[in-house]
């Protein structure tokens, strides 16, 4: 007997479709800091081994976000900003996407173990299971601090870099683990403030949304002072040289400014009127608005790319770390 | 039951079954690989733990390398 299967098992998938589900931007921020802690990391690793853990720690991460995807598809369905991603979109079942983020879980944590040390692949699969588990089924949705417990599982690869060279990791890992750490909450913030609208009607508790606007621009200025000396912090104990000391001092200068400037301004005050008025005009209405919350946020993803860049030169490059006697 | 598929799932689905074959093979090489690179560093850790080659990171005295007595 032959019976016709139901339009909705019938996938018309494409393989660019997966590749979204791995969030490639993410993939690539997190292949840089987890490469950094590798290179950073005292000793010396065959290269090709070191090519397979950041191949690993980029598909491993991938992998969370096809998870978070799979998980959160009728959410970002309903905000502009993640409507066109394949599961939200409908291009990309549930289900597969579950799976497939499952699969390629198992397949990068159990390379990185066998590759390198199993503390760096326990490392990659807590960083997924935290991602995934803690914070997409639990935090997002209950406590407007959902971003500054949930930022560990993006701070995690450069551990996990660390980890992979070394079978260790020591307090030097931790501090690039502190720095993204800390960078998260006014990055994340940032753009919180002008596409809360969307965050209220996906029923996310953003800090704009559950606390309004000012408070959320004063705790991007206070999470910021905490933040520039954590991130100048290896200039000074012997991880970075006067490169790196350069970078994150001025750097952390336009950071702070800029997020001086995202406090005094009225960035997030105004509702996202994008649905009430029209979709272009709104959209020009916001980023006049909201600029000073755009240009934190697009300077903080600079910022921390600088940081680790000078990292990476300075190793790669044989620059002598600065020592002031710790 | 048997899914009547349309062209377009149908070439989806052959799209997605080669990507899936290529990510195998991929894995296998890099499975290999890796197991083989392993043996051989904990061959040369043997080796070395057996005194029969120097320790790699041990430096080698000039009087050793002359085949002289070392006091």
């Amino acid at each position: 007997m032959t019976k016709t299967a139901p339009t909705s098992m019938i996938s018309t998938a494409q393989p660019e479709d997966f590749f979204q589900l791995l969030k490639p931007r993410v993939m690539s921020l997190v292949v840089f800091t987890g490469a950094t802690g590798l290179v950073v990391a005292p000793g010396s690793i065959n290269p090709f081994v070191a090519a397979i853990a950041v191949l690993c720690i980029a598909v491993g991460a991938g992998a969370a976000g096809a998870l978070n995807m799979a998980l959160e598809g009728e959410t970002d369905a309903l905000m502009r900003r993640t409507r066109g991603r394949p599961v939200a979109a409908g291009r990309v079942n549930k289900n597969d996407a579950m799976a497939f983020g499952c699969i390629l879980s198992l397949f990068s944590v159990m390379l990185l173990g066998m590759n390198t040390n199993w503390l760096a692949a326990g490392l990659l699969a807590l960083t997924i299971v935290y991602y995934a588990g803690f914070y997409t089924l639990m935090l997002k949705r209950r406590t407007p601090q959902n971003i500054v417990i949930g930022g560990a599982a993006g701070a995690f690869p450069p551990v996990i870099g660390w980890a992979a060279a070394t079978g260790s990791a020591p307090w030097q890992a931790w501090l690039l683990f502190a720095i993204i750490f800390l960078w998260t909450p006014p990055h994340s913030w940032a753009l919180a403030l002008y596409s809360a609208g969307d965050y209220a009607k996906a029923g996310i508790p953003m800090m704009p949304v559950a606390k309004g606007a000012k408070s959320t621009r004063l705790q991007i200025l206070i999470y910021t002072l905490i933040f520039v000396p954590v991130a100048i912090a290896p200039g000074l104990v012997g991880m970075g040289g006067w490169i790196y000391l350069a970078v994150s001092v001025a750097g952390g200068l336009g950071f702070l400014g800029l997020a001086v400037r995202l406090w005094r301004s009225r960035a997030g005050d105004e509702p996202d009127k994008a649905e009430a008025v029209g979709r272009e005009a709104a959209l020009y209405d916001v980023k006049a608005q909201a600029k000073p919350a755009r240009n934190l946020f697009a300077f903080s993803i600079l910022y921390l790319m600088a940081l680790f860049a000078a990292l990476l030169i300075e190793n790669l490059s044989g620059v002598s770390p600065i020592t002031l006697g710790f | 039951m048997t899914m009547q598929l349309t062209p377009e799932a149908f070439a989806a689905r052959k799209r997605r079954n080669v990507w899936i074959a290529l990510g195998l093979v991929a894995f296998m090489v890099l499975l290999f690989t890796t197991t083989f690179l392993r043996m051989m560093h904990n061959q040369k850790a043997a080796r070395e733990a057996q005194g029969l080659v120097p320790a790699a990171s041990a430096p080698v005295a000039p009087a050793a390398i002359n085949g002289a007595v070392v006091p």
